[in-house]
């Protein structure tokens, strides 16, 4: 099958690669641009492991194409962390103890990120339940994880409380 | 009435005891002396496994009791 | 909570590898790319049972971008292995069969290709000639005198027996006043890590493999691999720094480490072999299946006389650990209770299905579920109150399991008042709703070695930095269970230091020391005791340098705390351990201080050195139409001894949670013809975050003197009572007895429908 060229943005440098146009975003990710933070834990859209950003809306990378995304910004995990300073969603994770294994995390933390954007004030803990349904974690029982985004969300990691 | 097992030598409190100590332990010299009895292991075993009361290990111990006079 | 007498034990703190896992930076197998690597793929049996009469695969390799093709037969020494070293006979799989086929999913031939893709593309090109053969999928058809023989050797099909007995089981039923006996089944459970099977096999022309794989014991795969390539042990490295889950699932040699080692070998390319996750649910392993029949003697007052178990495991078609699950639900079943007299009669049967093994609770859950629901109808049969019936016949202190284990520490008794007053403090609850509780207690870490290992079951070297920093080598395998971390809070505990100044290095056979790895709970212990040992022997080493260095009378102590290495008799009178370091090395030469340790279990009875107890609360609601449940909440009265790591432990007890209500209730794995009907994401059913109940922890305060600080297991237990809990509050809320994991709730529908209309007529 003949490549297409695919421009995007990564993490906020721009790409142009070439891909065959069955190619998913989250194997353009890994394979072509190489960033191996975003994971993947299943072929049905289930797990989540592969949740990235594209123009600030959580998605699973293995849900759509490549040349879906042509011309958009897609965040990842490493994109996160600004000039070696982590993101609030990471310190709460690392507060909290909100991963184990670390393969799901990475989408976990997209997942949030996107969610957190969205829903700055959730208005219940079962709101951002839900919000992390469509992310699999087999260590944590997932609380953990709630504890962080609620944190974030209630300002303990606003800049000023710091 | 304690007995001796007739492979590893070891004294167990009655017969039916030592039936089921020679399935429990279950390696080949214990595996062995049913088949010079005539008996098979594994179908003993498994009928003492899915049938209720001890009719295997009763049977072992009648053979285990006739052993004891060739052990002392 | 009393203060904490410890400065790094017992404290909040980041994981030690938490920095990399939220960054993205963590490699996994998953991620590992290396130059010229090369992309294996698998072609799997189609058929449950079957001779391999021919593989062709000359047209695969003529596919452009194909490198080789390897068989069991022409590629392997067709070494039948297991992790059972000790007993030949269960040495049974060769993982690249080379004659037959015993299961759905069983690896028949592999490909190596410059991509997946092609490699992938290539299978179907490969033809094989099978002679299918009669199968079977159910232990209980499998010792049938007319079942199909999946084992030469193995007449009628039974792989393993195992007894455990003490006291006069017939007069103990004698003198009971109410016996009790019922059936169980118990399903399959997928370990389901979040990384799939994986391993980037990299074997160079001078003999030596290096291996990256996602595995839950470096060492075991070292010496597994070195067993079947021919090769010798140390010219094998495995490396292991990021493993995404194990569970009990991944301490056997696997598919993907196999055939990516033998393409490897055969093309001196490094070969990537990752399951997908459908292989990794037809192909990899899963929770032992069983039918579990139990029958209990009870006096009364509800003083436990005997109890009987006969256990039929569905073994699938390999031994693996399955054996060691068989002996441990025995043991297990009898937990945490003193019975006069105990007989377990346990039968692990081969199946044409998955091969079955160990996973977290190693064989516990599933007796659990069975015992710990027999005790609460029993309770209920003689109108006794059921935490009293199981404080008056649970383990104590100093109590001997007989002929299998002391108990040297347990906080059974503090964890049933706990849940009782939480019991009593929901108050009576709605309708369709109730409370069910489970007792547990579980190991830390097996005493057993039919591994064979010729090491040391647990060892650290402790190696002290000029400027202060140290280096914790290991041979603990971090999957995620936060061992690293645990680790170096010990170390630096033991040493006096701070956490930041610990480095740990394990996942790596060349530079790590041998360790069994982590299954069974035992790397707190096992590893901690190592651990603590290696830093008190660093640390002598520099405390003579100080005692020289600062002139005390030779009368004083000396110790380190938190960087001040100080006369314990004028604490404000020492000086900084930074400084004492660059002063000690000198004083060798320039050496660096290096401090070992060990642990190997001796005169621990039969099963493990030390045991944790928990008690189990669970608030469950269940829908009368669907029977759906809604767990509530979840309270845990837990006794592991002194807490080491804080949030990873709460993080260990959640996650256990959310495996066991797994286990219990949401992941049903069914078995049809020897096909698993469910491999995917979709189709079985985890729980996710929406369903996960709010877990309260109640700690138990004891002491473990096995243990590094007094600690002991923590975080596989609990995978143990939440089944049987479920049951319970099933139970109390509708009457019905449950005997069948997990409960699915259109088996509580359909049970509660049937109940209600009997109760109409």
């Amino acid at each position: 099958m003949e490549k297409k060229l695919l421009r995007f943005t990564v993490n906020e440098a721009p790409y142009e690669i070439y891909v065959n146009p069955k190619t998913l975003l989250v194997e353009a990710i890994r394979d072509h641009v190489g960033l191996t933070g975003t994971k993947r834990g299943c072929e049905t859209v289930s797990c989540g492991a592969c949740t990235v950003m594209v123009d600030g809306m959580a998605v699973k990378g293995c849900s759509v194409l490549a040349m879906q995304v042509d011309g958009m910004k897609i965040t990842t995990v490493e994109g996160l962390e600004k000039n070696g300073k982590l993101d609030p969603i990471q310190t709460a994770f690392l507060d909290e103890g909100a991963f184990q294994c670390g393969f799901c995390t990475s989408g976990m933390l997209m997942s949030a990120k996107a969610f957190l954007d969205e829903t700055p004030k959730p208005k219940d803990e079962m709101e951002i339940r839900r919000a992390m349904e469509g992310n699999l974690c087999r260590c944590t029982g997932y609380n953990a994880i709630i504890r962080a985004i609620d944190a974030v969300a209630k300002g303990n990691y606003r800049e000023d409380k710091q | 009435m304690s007995v001796i097992c007739p492979v590893c030598k070891k004294v167990k409190k009655n017969p039916v005891d030592c039936a089921r100590h020679m399935f429990g332990t279950g390696d080949k010299p214990h595996r062995a002396w049913f088949e010079t009895q005539g008996l098979s292991f594994i179908d003993l075993l498994l009928d003492q496994a899915t049938q209720p009361g001890n009719k295997s290990y009763e049977l072992v111990g009648g053979y285990v009791e006739k052993a004891q006079k060739d052990l002392t | 909570m009393s203060e904490n007498k410890y400065s790094v034990l017992n404290t909040r703190v980041h994981n030690v590898d938490g920095h990399a896992k939220v960054t993205g930076r963590a490699t996994y197998t998953f991620d590992v790319t290396l130059p010229g690597m090369l992309y294996g793929k698998i072609l799997r049996s189609p058929h449950p049972h079957a001779k391999i009469l021919k593989i062709d695969y000359s047209e695969a390799l003529k596919f452009p971008g194909v490198i080789a093709v390897v068989t069991g037969k022409e590629d392997t020494l067709g070494v039948k292995q297991g992790i059972w070293r000790r007993y030949k006979d269960l040495c049974d799989e060769a993982i690249l069969t080379v004659d037959k086929v015993r299961y759905i999913g069983e690896p028949v031939a592999a490909v190596a290709a410059v991509s997946e893709e092609i490699a992938e593309q290539a299978l179907d090109l490969i033809n094989v000639d099978y002679e299918v053969l009669p199968f079977v999928d159910d232990p209980m058809e499998a010792i049938k005198k007319d079942a199909p023989l999946i084992h030469e050797g193995f007449e009628r099909n039974v792989n393993v027996t195992r007894q455990i007995s003490w006291g006069d089981v017939e007069e103990a039923f004698e003198e009971a006043e109410y016996v009790r006996e019922d059936w169980f089944k118990l399903g399959g459970q997928h370990h389901m890590c979040m990384e799939t099977r994986a391993a980037v096999a990299n074997y160079t022309p001078d003999g030596k493999l290096t291996i990256y794989t996602s595995t839950q014991s470096a060492y075991y795969h070292q010496a597994l691999l070195a067993g079947v390539l021919g090769l010798r042990e140390g010219n094998i490295r495995v490396l292991a720094p990021y493993v995404g889950g194990g569970f009990g699932g991944k301490f056997e040699l696997d598919g993907a480490q196999f055939c990516a080692s033998v393409l490897s070998m055969k093309c001196c390319k490094p070969v990537k072999v990752v399951f997908s996750r459908e292989e990794d649910f037809i192909a990899s392993k899963r929770r032992t299946p069983m039918y579990y029949y139990v029958r209990t003697g009870v006096k009364k007052d509800g003083t436990f006389c005997a109890r009987e178990a006969k256990v039929f495991t569905n073994g699938g078609a390999y031994t693996g650990m399955g054996a060691t699950a068989l002996y441990l639900t025995g043991f297990f079943h009898s937990f945490p209770y003193r019975w006069k007299a105990y007989r377990y009669d346990g039968y692990r049967v081969y199946t044409n299905s998955l091969p079955s093994t160990s996973m977290r609770g190693f064989g516990a859950p599933q007796a659990m579920f069975c015992s710990e629901q027999q005790i609460e109808w029993i309770a209920n049969d003689l109108g006794l109150d059921p935490i009293e019936m199981r404080r008056k016949n649970g383990h104590y202190e100093g109590y001997e399991v007989p002929g299998q284990a002391t108990i040297a520490s347990c906080g059974l008794d503090q964890a049933l008042t706990a849940i009782q007053k939480w019991k009593t403090s929901k108050g009576k609850l709605p309708k369709n709703r109730a409370i069910g509780i489970s007792a547990a207690g579980f190991m830390s870490g097996g005493i057993f070695n039919w591994f064979d290992s010729p090491y040391s079951f647990s060892s650290a070297v402790v190696t002290i930095n000029h400027d202060g920093t140290v280096e914790l080598h290991v041979g603990a395998q971090e999957i995620g269970q936060g061992s690293s971390t645990t680790l170096a809070m010990i170390c630096a505990e033991a040493l006096g230091v701070k956490l930041e100044d610990i480095k740990v290095h394990m996942g790596d056979t060349d530079h790590s020391p041998a360790d069994l790895g982590a299954w069974g709970s035992r790397q707190t212990l096992m590893a901690g005791n190592a651990t603590k040992m290696a830093a008190e022997d660093a640390k002598k080493q520099l405390l003579e340098f100080a005692n020289a260095k600062l002139g005390f009378n030779i009368i004083y102590d000396l110790d380190i705390k938190q960087g001040w290495v100080y006369n314990v008799a004028r604490p404000e009178r020492g000086m900084s351990y930074y400084d004492l370091c660059k002063e000690a090395l000198r004083g060798k030469e320039g050496q660096r201080i290096i401090g070992r340790g060990f642990y190997t279990p001796r005169r621990k009875g039969m099963i493990s050195p030390a045991y944790s107890y928990m008690v189990q609360g669970l608030d469950v609601e269940i829908d009368p139409e669907t029977g759906y449940l809604k767990i509530h909440e979840s309270v845990t009265a837990h006794d592991c001894g002194q807490p080491i790591n804080t949030l990873g432990l709460i993080g260990q007890l959640e996650g256990a949670a959310s495996m066991a209500i797994g286990f219990g209730y949401y992941e049903y794995l069914p078995v049809e013809d020897g096909k698993i009907m469910n491999p995917n994401l979709v189709d079985y059913k985890l729980i996710r975050a929406p369903e996960m109940p709010s877990c309260q922890v109640i700690e138990i305060d004891t002491y473990e003197p096995e243990g590094p600080y007094g600690a002991k297991e923590a975080g596989e237990g609990l995978t143990n009572p939440h089944a049987a809990a479920l049951g319970n509050a099933i139970f109390y809320a509708t009457g019905l007895q449950m005997k069948e994991a997990p409960i699915r709730a259109e088996a509580i529908a359909k049970a509660w429908k049937e109940k209600n209309e009997k109760a109409k007529k």
